[in-house]
């Protein structure tokens, strides 16, 4: 892994950066069809995730960041490498690794109460106890007028809010987010990203966020992974200063901090490289 | 990789479960006579009924005459379905007034099952050609009509329009235009018509009649001889799916602007 | 928008009322249609109303109507009971459909009437015979829908039970076969169909009442207006079952009859 831009994070300012990884991908290739013959979509990629830390995988769009994401999820067994939680290989998916996807995936069948108690219902959890982290899962993500509603009664920014809901309800201890804004018009996306920045702050979720928007890269990481084209190779991973004055406001001013322009442009030259290049 | 020995391990396992049927048939009737053959014939009994009703006449013909007179009159009824169809399909959706005029009599024929219709035919028709083909013709119209109205009413506008504006009339336009976009879903139409009346013309010969393959069933139940009522039934099936299968394979000849690229 | 539908709806009625006006000028005295072949609109109405007091050839209409709800009722129940399960079974474990598929396609193609003889000679001509027939006829529906239905629940939405901790057996309950609800509300509508149309054929061939049974021995009785009351029984009865189902739609599966999103 080549580092570039120097900590302008104090290391010790924020215990996290010391924590022994919480997600670890492990020199993951995977291939789609037999090997040397199919889709080669990730080639021996190695990302390390501490605990409460938000990293974000930006690439082309077809490098295979979703399907390192599937892979990460335990949704898909790598070809080579391992994925490991904790220092332990991770299994098959669970609860302890959420997952937020582009497409919502919401159960059409089941109401945003369902849907969102589905994950607890699934894992046994008392009624009581879904009951009370339902509550508190529809007042922080604004879903309480909903709590009825079926999917295709809600905009699409409100399903995604009740995504996000099904996963943090699980109290996962990995966050993975694929292009979870992906689908979203930009005045939702928006409002989205800076709740989640929030939520991470307040928080400190461990999450695993991956995205093609630059600067969303940069808005809400703590270190940025760009990928190559495909087969998705690790190109550079950038760390960014945690505790600026960009990451606790809003995105829009945050776009006009000079040292954000800097990161901004810096990565989005990265990613430029892999589009352009044949 | 994965599909590839999927289907062949699918080929694998069907071949494996209809070996077990088979074996499972032969010994409960030629091996072991668990069951009666009045009841279950053998294998061989249904091959050796099959040789003898292709080789002696049955009822004064041959098997190949029985399907002829079958497939006579099945073409007849779904030729006039078709004939009849696809005119009215196309102007229902060209003219919502003669579909507002006409549709009380074509929902009585679409949601009156086929068979109903059987008794009406005899009394009309007697035990003639006809009586056959109109319940075949019953039980092929519908799919006839609402699919051609449907590739008519799928056509979009702007071809029309294009087709207005370099001057055409409306009837060139309708058989320049609008029925080579609609044909696709008129083929589909015709092809579940002709599968509908097939599958109708067997219950019409069962109850009417005095050849064909439906007839060739009802009287192997009054001879208690279950080998020619399989001998029928197989025999209704295996033209069933060849009539399909070059229905299904003629599409890119009738309809040579449907072959897909590559 | 609302005043064009009125319009529609009445110009519909109204081309009832033509050809009812069309009908009974034609079957009038004297007029250009013998009614021995197409009795006259009064006629079949009078028949009607008398055949839902006094018995025709053993039963009353309503005894008639019960008895061919009940055959086709109890064949096509215990289609679904078999279908659903084994349709669902099927599209979720693959080795159970390499096994059965075979067989299944090898009957697919028999027209189900053809099954009719067969099952007389068998379990003769009592209520065994068509129920089963009627069984055969809705299985086919019941079975490939139930099939397609599982295989069009969006696999994204297994991997996301599966990530919310959910194992195979939940995942088939609480998401497939929930998922799949207005599939197989439109799989009970087909099925219907054609047990319906099947029951009629069978009670054409071998019953001792039911509304076929009704139609054919009015046939060889020459009593034609009875005959289109039967005939016009069958029909209606057709679309209020298949009305029924589609209602049920709106409480089983709620969410698949909703507008569209409010955004
Ligand atoms: N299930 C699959 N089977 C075959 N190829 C796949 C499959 N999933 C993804 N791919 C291929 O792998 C490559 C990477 O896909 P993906 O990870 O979705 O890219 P990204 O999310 O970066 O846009 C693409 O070329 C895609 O076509
Ligand atoms: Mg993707």
């Amino acid at each position: 892994m080549e580092q570039s831009v120097g900590k302008m994070a104090s290391g010790s300012t924020n215990p996290a950066t010391e924590a022994p990884a919480k997600l670890e991908l492990r020199n993951i290739s995977k291939w789609f069809g037999p090997v040397g013959d199919g889709v080669h979509a990730v080639d021996d990629c190695s990302i390390e995730v501490k605990k409460g830390e938000f990293i974000v995988v930006v690439g082309p769009s077809g490098c295979g960041k979703s399907t390192l994401m599937t892979v990460g999820a335990g949704l898909e067994n790598p070809t080579q490498g391992e994925v490991l939680v904790d220092g332990k290989p991770a299994g098959s998916p669970g609860p302890t690794r959420s997952v937020v996807f582009q497409k919502f995936a919401l159960f059409p069948s089941e109401t945003v109460e369902q849907n969102i108690k589905f994950g607890l219902q699934m894992t046994g959890v008392s009624a009581a106890e879904q009951e009370a982290r339902l509550v508190e899962q529809l007042k922080i993500m604004g879903l309480e007028l909903f709590r009825k509603s079926y999917p295709s009664e809600l905009s699409g920014g409100m399903q995604q809010r009740v995504a996000i809901a099904r996963a943090l309800v699980m109290q996962p201890e990995i966050l993975l987010m694929d292009e979870p804004f992906g689908a979203l018009d930009a005045q939702t996306r928006t409002i989205l990203q800076e709740e989640v920045q929030r939520l991470h702050r307040e928080k400190h979720y461990t999450v695993l966020f991956i995205t093609h928007s630059v600067e969303e890269a940069v808005y809400l990481g703590d270190r940025v992974v760009v990928m190559t084209k495909r087969p998705g190779r690790i190109k550079r991973v950038i760390d960014l200063p945690r505790d600026v004055i960009w990451k606790t406001g809003d995105i829009e001013l945050a776009a006009e901090h000079p040292e954000f322009i800097e990161f901004r442009r810096e990565i989005w030259g990265l990613v430029r490289e892999e589009i352009v290049s044949i | 990789m994965g599909v590839l020995t999927d289907r062949g391990k699918a080929t694998a396992y069907g071949i494996f479960s209809l070996s077990v049927l088979l074996t499972l048939w032969i010994c409960a009737t030629s091996l072991f006579q668990w069951i009666e053959p009045r009841v279950l014939p053998s294998p061989a009994q249904v091959i050796r009924q099959f040789a003898w009703i292709i080789t002696e006449p049955f009822s004064g013909l041959r098997l190949p005459g029985h399907i002829l007179f079958s497939l006579e009159r099945w073409g007849w009824g779904v030729l006039t379905a078709g004939l009849v169809g696809i005119p009215v399909g196309v102007f229902f959706a060209w003219n919502p007034w003669f579909k507002t005029f006409l549709n009380p009599v074509f929902e009585l024929i679409h949601f009156i099952p086929p068979f109903a219709y059987i008794p009406l035919a005899v009394l009309w028709f007697g035990a003639s050609t006809a009586t056959q083909a109109m319940v075949v013709f019953v039980a092929a119209f519908p799919a006839i009509v609402i699919n051609s109205q449907l590739g008519v009413a799928q056509v979009e506008k702007i071809y029309v329009d294009a087709a207005r504006v370099f001057g055409a009339s409306p009837f060139r336009t309708l058989c320049r235009v609008v029925l080579p976009a609609a044909a696709p879903s008129i083929y589909t139409g015709l092809r579940i018509a002709i599968s509908n009346g097939w599958m109708a013309l067997v219950g019409a010969e069962l109850v009417v009649g005095k050849v064909g393959l439906g007839f060739m069933i009802a009287q192997g139940q009054e001879n208690a001889s279950v080998a020619t009522i399989f001998v029928g039934v197989i025999t209704i099936g295996c033209l069933g799916v060849l009539i399909d299968t070059l229905v299904q394979r003629s599409e890119r000849y009738v309809l040579p602007w449907r072959r897909v690229a590559g | 928008m609302g005043q064009s539908r009125t319009l529609q709806v009445a110009a519909g009625l109204g081309a009832i009322l033509a050809w009812i006006i069309i009908w009974a000028w034609l079957t009038r005295p004297g007029g250009p249609v013998p009614t021995l072949y197409f009795p006259a609109p009064d006629d079949v109405w009078a028949k009607f109303v008398r055949m839902w007091q006094r018995p025709y050839i053993g039963s009353t209409l309503p005894n008639h109507i019960l008895a061919s709800l009940y055959i086709v009722l109890t064949g096509w129940g215990l289609a679904a009971l078999v279908g659903i399960p084994l349709g669902i079974a099927m599209a979720w474990w693959k080795k159970l459909k390499w096994i059965v598929f075979p067989t299944f396609q090898l009957i697919r193609p028999v027209p189900p009437l053809a099954w009719i003889p067969l099952t007389i000679l068998w379990l003769g001509i009592g209520d065994s015979a068509r129920i089963s027939v009627v069984f055969i006829a809705a299985l086919v529906p019941w079975l490939m829908n139930s099939m397609l239905a599982v295989y069009s629940v969006d696999r994204l939405l297994l991997d996301a039970a599966k990530t919310l901790g959910a194992n195979d057996r939940q995942i088939l309950a609480r998401v497939v076969c929930r998922t799949a609800l207005p599939t197989l509300v439109a799989a009970a509508r087909m099925a219907l169909g054609n047990a319906w149309s099947t029951l009629v054929a069978a009670e054409i061939l071998a019953a001792t009442a039911g509304l076929g049974y009704v139609a054919v021995n009015a046939s060889q009785l020459l009593d034609t207006d009875v005959l289109l009351v039967a005939m016009f029984m069958i029909g209606i009865l057709g679309i209020c079952m298949t009305g029924l189902i589609g209602l049920t739609q709106n409480w089983l599966a709620p969410w698949s009859v909703l507008g569209a999103r409010r955004d």
